[in-house]
This record gives C-alpha cells, structure tokens and sequence, in this order.
C-alpha cells in the first residue's frame, strides 16, 4: 500500500515537473506574432478551466470545490476579457506550436487526474495547480509578454500576472492541508 | 483686562467652541485592483464610510477577517460597495483568500 502511495505520488511530481520542464522550454522557443500569443493565453486559461471542471465533478473537500470554483471564474473572465480584445482588434487566434503542446500534456495531466479519488485526487489536483501555475507565469513573463507587439495585448497580459500570482499562493495554501 | 472683560471672553470662547458644527464623516475609496486593496491599510473616524471599488476584471469581495462579522456579497468588475465604519478590522477577499486589508479608527 505504501508502495502504491509513493508510486502514485512520484507519477503526479513527474507530471507536474512535466508540465514546468515543457512550459519552460517553450518559454525558450521563437518568438509568436501576436494571433498565436493570444491562442496560447486563451488555451492556457482554457485548461485550467477544464481542470475545475473534473474537480468539481471528483472532489468533496470544501477547499478543493471552493479553490477549483475560483479558477473556474476568474479564467473564464480572462478569456472573455481575451475574445473581446481579439475581436476588437480583428486578431484571429492561431493554433501554433506552443499552444498545441500545452493541450496535449494538458489531457494526459486529466486522464490522470480521472483515475484518482478521493484524497489521492484532492492531492494530484492541488499539486498540478501549483506546478501549472508557476509554469503558466513563467510562460507568460517569459514569453507571451515580450513577444506581444500590440500594447492592448501585452497590457492585458501583464493584467493577468497578478492574478495568476495569487491563484499561485491559494494554490500553495491548499496545498498545505495535503502534506 | 478687567475681569469683566476675562469673564466677557472667557464666555464668548465657550459660544464659539459649542457652537461649532461636529466634524462631518468623511468618505474613503479603497480601489481593488491587481489582485490589492490600495490602500491596504486605511485609517478612518468611526462613523466615516469606505467605498471599495473593483478595478479588476474578477470578482472581489471584502470580508471581516476574524468572526466574518460583515461581508459584502459578490463585487463584480467595475462595481462598489460601501459601509459605514464602525470598529477597527482585518479584513479579507473571501474569493481569494490571500488579498488582506486593514481599517484602523483613530
């Protein structure tokens, strides 16, 4: 049992070094024009959205629902914030290279998470927030930020940082009931 | 002076000084926005009102701290919400729990 347990525990820390290793490589990769950089925010906040969608469904801890029912939220206000901007701007997002990475590790992260439950669920969710989290900012500063040439764009990018900062340490506060 | 001219005086400061219109309560903006209350820690008269304004695109609340005492409902983006001060208090965005601010009454 407490093999399964350490098994089960060093896969999701696999996982979530997965999704940091693959975000920050791409952080290296060339630069987007600025239809793919807002493909790559609008999918960014898209997963997230869709990890609160499988919380929701697998999870009975108050903190767990109450945390995932946040993210739902707050991303689905940063997308709506994105599309009108894009439609203003008459930008067309475009599937490109990163954003097609990060749906694809994205799904394999939630084919995890739907094998779990219970506390080993609550757990893997929590963890992969925090490791997405800090992927997703180092991916925004590293790379959406300079390679946005629009300034509505870039401003709207920076907007989201702080957000993501405190979705980051909620994340971290949560986490601790988990140790 | 005479001591008419003391008393004379003496009486007329305590007219001006009773007469005088109480201090009117003042009204405090608190902004939220990047994920802050600015200011954070505000001090204020009791009886003074704190509007705080959502300059963010998520939704806030502001919540008393210790025995959630008083809370707003739900603040969308662009809207307010105001209160009349009557104690000190930590409070808090209950949506987001990390965001603190503090009311101080002088």
């Amino acid at each position: 049992m407490k093999m399964i347990k350490t098994l089960a525990s060093s896969s999701m820390i696999t996982l979530a070094l997965s999704v940091v290793f693959t975000v920050t490589s791409l952080a290296q990769s060339p630069k987007l024009n600025d239809a793919e950089v807002a493909s790559v925010a609008v999918t960014a906040n898209q997963i997230d959205i869709n990890y609160a969608a499988v919380a929701k469904t697998k999870s009975k801890n108050a903190d767990i629902l109450k945390f995932a029912e946040t993210m739902s939220n707050d991303h689905k206000a940063v997308v709506a914030q994105a599309v009108a901007l894009v439609t203003k701007l008459k930008v067309t997002p475009k599937d490109n290279a990163v954003s097609k990475k990060l749906m694809a590790d994205a799904e394999k992260t939630k084919k995890s998470l739907l094998t779990k439950s219970g506390k080993a669920f609550d757990k893997a969710y929590i963890d992969n927030e925090v490791a997405y989290h800090k992927a997703v900012i180092s991916a925004v500063e590293g790379l959406l930020i300079p390679s946005a040439k629009n300034a509505e764009l870039k401003g709207l990018l920076e907007k989201v940082v702080p957000a993501l900062k405190v979705h980051l340490s909620h994340a971290e506060m949560v986490q601790m009931n988990f140790k | 002076m005479s001591k008419y001219g003391i008393c004379f005086a003496f009486i007329a400061f305590l007219f001006v000084s009773c007469s005088s219109t109480p201090e009117k309560p003042q009204v405090y903006t608190v902004e939220i926005k990047d994920m802050k209350f600015v200011p954070d820690d505000i001090t204020v008269k009791r009886g003074d009102t704190i509007i705080w304004i959502n300059r963010d695109m998520m939704a806030h609340d502001v919540t008393e701290e210790g025995e959630k005492l008083w809370s707003s409902s739900v603040i969308a983006p662009e809207s307010s919400w105001k209160t009349e001060i009557t104690g000190a208090a930590n409070y808090f965005c209950s949506i987001h729990v990390v965001m603190k601010g503090k009311i101080r009454v002088q």
